[in-house]
């Protein structure tokens, strides 16, 4: 069996798993009494951020080996990684506005976190569209290489930039999205569902990786 | 060691010599500056909004564009003529190469920067005399971290279709932190706040551009070694 | 269920559609790409 063939499995799993994770999040875990049913939205949104994030993170990764040992496997696997990352980011940013919405009153706001998913999103992007423009496969893995880098040290720096300035320039009256201490079902409901995003991550990236340049429109060896 | 900026002075100065002598991008980087700044003054009701409140924001987002303006020249030449082949060739470290352009493009944007900074004085009616100091400060180190990334990039992107519009693609996010700090230091110098208060952007501002600078410059040699 | 609930629950189902139709739509995405042999 072929790596896309199991990457093709271990997705099935990983959807079939995330129907559980709807029907435990929605029948079987408490409504949250101030917050109300839109509350449950987390049990998507956060597990589709981790999966963002731990793409993002196995891209600098991948991006750093591929620098030191030039085998291009560490290429494609950071190429795979970062268009699955695009995925949960796009969940992960229409999820967000919508529990935004009846919680906070306004689809977005510049919150520390919100912009630092944004920028995520917007580095993934670029990430890609950088692998678009450049025809020589080994020029797209180092130059690609070098931007995966980049990436992965701005995001603490963006983090730290937008979450001092909100402090020293208070929003009016926006609830701050504090850790709450979570009930033990919802927790578990929580981590159920993280496990469910990061095997669909596993999943889609072997599928991903399995087909490889085909994704990406071949290239030219120079 | 002595050799690395030996060499990268040497980079930047045939940089800067080709520059000046024929003044074709400098005067048009110049030009540019200043036009941004007159779409800003008629991109605004001067009646609603007072010019102090929005006076960092203007100053920032002329930076911004004229910088990426410079970038997209960078290595411009170098590939016209094939010259970058020739300098890589030569028994020169490739962190001196890097070093020599991050070098001209400072001095570049800078030149750029002051005329628009004069200009934005004037046209703003901002008084500059009495923070002229710290503003400097604050303006070089935003620059340098901006810079260091964009020399990075703009050594990639040249090789690239559509390389005028995958440079700031690509830089964008990255000029986020030192922009935020920037407009934040720059308001406070504007409204007179005394100087201890800015103190934080700053060394906020010194720690990216010395993560940065060295993060550039030990990537650098992947973007163009084959 | 107390009153004082807000009734939100059309925000939760728009965001659960929308993140497993997102999910989906990739999962096929990545099917019909790995299926189709390069021409």
């Amino acid at each position: 069996m072929s790596l896309v063939q199991r990457g093709r499995w271990v997705t099935l799993v990983g959807l079939a798993l995330l129907a559980g994770v709807y029907v435990r999040a929605l029948v079987f875990t408490p409504v949250e009494l101030h917050q109300g049913p839109a509350q449950k939205i987390f049990y998507v949104h956060v597990p589709a951020a981790w999966s963002a994030m731990l793409a993002m993170g196995l891209v600098g990764v991948a991006s750093i080996l591929y620098l030191l040992v030039k085998d291009a496997r560490y290429d494609r696997f950071a190429a795979a990684s970062a268009e699955v990352g695009t995925a949960f980011s796009l969940v992960m940013l229409t999820t967000g506005p919508i529990w935004a919405k009846p919680i906070w009153g306004t689809w977005w706001t510049w919150d520390a976190r919100l912009t630092l998913t944004l920028f995520l999103f917007f580095l993934f992007l670029g990430y890609l569209l950088l692998r678009g423009a450049v025809t020589d496969v080994g020029l797209r893995a180092r130059y690609s290489a070098v931007l995966g880098i980049c990436g992965l040290v701005l995001l603490p720096f963006i983090h730290l930039s937008v979450y001092l300035f909100r402090t020293l320039h208070p929003m009016p009256i926006v609830l701050k999205p504090s850790a709450p201490s979570l009930p033990g079902v919802m927790l578990a409901t929580l981590l159920f569902s993280v496990g469910v995003f990061t095997l669909l991550y596993v999943g889609f990236v072997m599928q991903r990786y399995g087909i490889g340049d085909r994704g990406e429109g071949g290239g030219t060896h120079a | 060691m002595a050799d690395l900026f030996r060499h990268a002075w040497a980079i930047a100065r045939k940089d800067l010599v080709l520059e000046f002598r024929t003044r074709t991008a400098i005067m048009s980087a110049a030009v540019f500056t200043a036009l941004v700044l007159v779409v800003f003054n008629f991109g605004r009701d001067p009646t609603a909004i007072p010019t102090l409140t929005i006076a960092p924001s203007i100053l920032w987002v002329t930076f911004s564009f004229a910088g990426m303006l410079a970038l997209n020249r960078a290595f411009q030449l170098e590939l016209e003529n094939s010259a970058l082949d020739g300098l890589l060739l030569a028994p020169i470290s490739r962190f001196s190469l890097y070093l020599g352009k991050l070098a001209a493009n400072l001095v570049f944007v800078a030149t750029v920067e002051t005329i628009g900074l004069l200009l934005f004085a004037l046209f703003f009616d901002v008084p500059l005399q009495r923070i002229v100091g710290p503003l400097v400060g604050v303006i070089a180190l935003a620059t340098v971290g901006f810079i260091a990334v964009g020399t990075l990039f703009s050594a990639m992107v040249i090789r690239t279709r559509f390389a005028e519009l995958m440079l700031p693609v690509l830089l964008l996010p990255f000029l986020i932190p030192p922009l935020v700090w920037a407009v934040q230091a720059t308001g406070q110098l504007f409204a007179a706040r005394p100087l201890s208060e800015v103190a934080g952007a700053l060394k906020l501002l010194a720690a990216y551009d010395i993560v940065f600078v060295t993060l550039a410059t030990l990537l650098f040699p992947a973007t163009v070694d084959q | 269920m107390p009153e004082t609930v807000p009734p939100n629950g059309a925000y939760m189902v728009a965001a659960y559609t929308i993140a497993a139709v997102i999910l989906l739509f990739y999962t096929i995405t990545l099917w019909r790409r790995g299926r189709t042999p390069r021409s």
